[in-house]
């Protein structure tokens, strides 16, 4: 039996964190998780490790000796904390190139390192909210989910980047719905369980305790809960959201569906800050990346911690297992 | 002088009776305080079953001033519920009513000086609001019948973490609405105070954000921008240490490392996420802005687990100790 195709990981922002945390987590992994960098080698601290290939399937040869780069001319130089736009195309070019590579079957999932939105809307015009929407439509789909992983939890924000007085009247029954399906789905798809437990919070406080605080779980919310029971689903909830993430709560479900951006982030950052994982479901391929920024302060200093890059990359190998 | 703790076994179909039963046989308690138990017969009774323990209650009459006893506890008998009338795991009016007739009598005598504080095991809401309560919860029943007209908050505190929130039991759709610069101004003002009167000379405070990552510089929000930062900024130059708005996924991070002592958050979930995280089985709540000190563990009845004589009474016995300390720097105050 082949092992597995190597995992494609993107430079990133190259005025961030990512090439340095990329350098450390080869150090880390080397032969055991073979992934290979796709970016400009110019971008790298001089004299770093690392091994020049032409083609993914040189990766397992390659990665014995150095981190494995598949390169890419940029047009600017690497300036820590400096985003360039002259850089923009070469970021984007890297991303599809990691997307081209997984959907052909070279590379075995994508790893993203963090990228600057602003710089790339600058530099190249890119019109994304973010990575994960440019990689929906590299990917060809509608909707995907956004999920937050750490050995302890699982947990998916129905609704993202808004501002929390827009949360109530963008979640819909049928917004809820897809997250709930895709989710679902994913978690046999990728994490290999069958019949996945998934927990869902509350709107409001209490979840809404009977109306009081809140009508959506009476009017919508558990109205929809109970009809995706009734085709299969299984659901707990709405769940108060304070008390369904501590240990003992935790132990009850596989994944954790949360309304909006902080009730899933606070959990998640509060058990785990360093080593978060961010993984789209939805996407015909698997992707995963670190749940941090470019980290601009930090960034050239050698001190970025490759933590949650080493979670993303690991993850991403679990899932191209129960993909298997 | 030790404190005069007065304490109410909650509501008798959860785990109350149970928990109190257990506080008074932890280690210490005893000893803390002067102790004044306020309740019914039979709930004291069936407490001590549950917990496995045997106390002796010395009934004594309260309204007349003194009460202090040795060789056990001071009882002020209550007939608020009949035996019979207690349901297991269920909200009724009845239970309501028992927790709202014990909780005012506790009330009368911490106002008149009978006693310094009072810790109360957990009521349930939906039995208060059938006994006939109309406020949205028991701090705002407390402060009516007190007659407190001055800013109200729950605090929520874990092993020295405080937290207080601009707003509470109201609907997430109505939250945004709800914040102002006067009502965080009165937040930190209550969180400030009331962590001076448990022992902190300068409390470190920091304000959460509204709005994800802080609102991303008005990209997701502008609360910040407009109302929260423009509130902080006037607190800071004033007597308090406070900063903020911090993204509300990190803000907890930085209390867990010690940096800071206080948090005021915009919405009761941002808080009570982390803190029962954190200590789900530790957790107190001060009832902030009454005239003397309130505090409750912040878990709730526990229905599921009401009976079955497992109840953990970690959270209710720091609501005991934190009722103690804060009689103290009360007085210095």
């Amino acid at each position: 039996m082949s092992s597995p195709a190597p995992i494609a990981l993107t430079c990133g922002e190259p005025a961030g964190v990512g090439n340095e945390i990329a350098l450390k987590a080869w150090q880390t992994l080397g032969t055991d998780l073979p992934f290979f960098w796709i970016g400009d080698p110019r971008h790298l601290p001089a004299g770093s490790n690392i091994s020049l290939i032409t083609d993914p399937s040189e990766t397992a040869r390659a990665v014995k000796t150095g981190m494995p780069v598949l390169p890419i001319a940029f047009e600017g130089d690497a300036v820590p904390g400096v985003a360039q736009p002259e850089n923009a195309a070469g970021v984007i070019a890297a991303i599809e190139l990691a997307v081209d590579l997984v959907k052909t079957g070279n590379a075995g999932a994508v790893c993203t390192n963090p990228i600057h939105k602003k710089a790339l809307k600058d530099g190249a015009g890119f019109a994304y909210p973010g990575h994960t929407e440019f990689l929906a439509a590299l990917g060809g789909v509608d909707q995907v989910v956004m999920m937050l992983a750490c050995p302890e939890l699982r947990v998916v924000p129905a609704t993202i980047h808004i501002a929390l007085s827009e949360v109530a009247s963008t979640l819909t029954a049928d917004s809820l719905e897809a997250t709930l399906r895709i989710t679902r789905d994913a978690l046999t798809r990728d994490f290999g369980i069958a019949a996945p437990r998934i927990a869902v919070a509350g709107l409001n406080p209490h979840a809404g305790e009977g109306g009081a605080m809140g009508r959506e779980e009476l009017d919508w919310i558990i109205p929809l809960l109970d009809r995706l029971r009734s085709e299969g689903f299984d659901l707990a909830g709405p769940l108060p959201a304070d008390t369904m993430f501590h240990a003992t709560a935790r132990t009850r479900y596989d994944v954790a569906v949360a309304m909006y951006h902080d009730q899933a982030l606070i959990p998640i950052k509060t058990i785990d800050f360093a080593g978060g994982v961010n993984v789209t479901l939805g996407l015909p391929f698997v992707r995963t990346s670190p749940d941090h920024g470019t980290a601009f302060d930090i960034a050239g200093q050698g001190i970025a911690d490759p933590s949650s890059l080493l979670a993303a990359l690991r993850l991403a190998g679990h899932m191209v297992q129960a993909r298997a | 002088m030790k404190p005069r703790i007065g304490i109410i076994p909650g509501d008798p179909s959860g785990i109350g009776p149970e928990l109190i039963a257990r506080l008074l046989a932890s280690e210490g308690v005893a000893e803390a305080a002067d102790i004044l138990l306020i309740g019914d017969a039979h709930i004291f009774e069936r407490g001590q079953q549950l917990a496995g323990v045997q106390h002796e209650l010395i009934p004594v009459d309260a309204r007349q001033g003194s009460w202090s006893v040795s060789g056990g506890f001071a009882w002020h008998e209550t007939r608020t519920i009949t035996r019979d009338a207690v349901v297991k795991a269920e909200a009724t009016r009845a239970s309501g009513a028992s927790v709202l007739a014990t909780l005012d009598l506790a009330l009368d005598l911490a106002r008149d000086g009978v006693i310094d504080a009072v810790v109360f095991a957990p009521f349930n809401k939906a039995a208060l609001h059938l006994a006939g309560m109309e406020h949205s919860d028991e701090l705002h029943y407390m402060a009516d019948r007190l007659g407190v007209v001055d800013y109200l908050s729950e605090l929520n505190t874990l092993d020295g973490l405080w937290t207080s929130r601009v707003t509470s039991h109201i609907a997430l759709r109505d939250v945004a609405d709800a914040i102002s610069e006067e009502r965080i101004t009165e937040a930190v003002a209550l969180i400030d105070k009331t962590l001076r009167r448990s022992g902190l000379a300068r409390p470190r405070i920091s304000v959460a954000a509204l709005n994800p990552h802080a609102g991303d510089g008005g990209n997701f929000g502008r609360e910040e921008i407009d109302v929260i930062e423009p509130a902080v900024r006037r607190l800071a130059g004033g007597q308090m240490a406070v900063d903020g708005p911090w993204p509300s996924d990190t803000v907890f991070l930085k209390a867990v490392a010690g940096e800071i002592d206080g948090i005021v958050t915009m919405y009761h979930d941002q808080g009570q996420i982390a803190l029962k995280l954190l200590g789900f089985d530790r957790g107190v709540t001060v009832q902030g802005g009454m005239p003397f000190p309130v505090t409750t563990p912040a878990h709730g009845t526990a229905f599921d687990i009401a009976g079955l004589g497992k109840a953990d009474v970690g959270a209710t016995l720091a609501a005991f100790q934190l009722a103690c300390d804060m009689v103290e720097n009360w007085r210095d105050a």
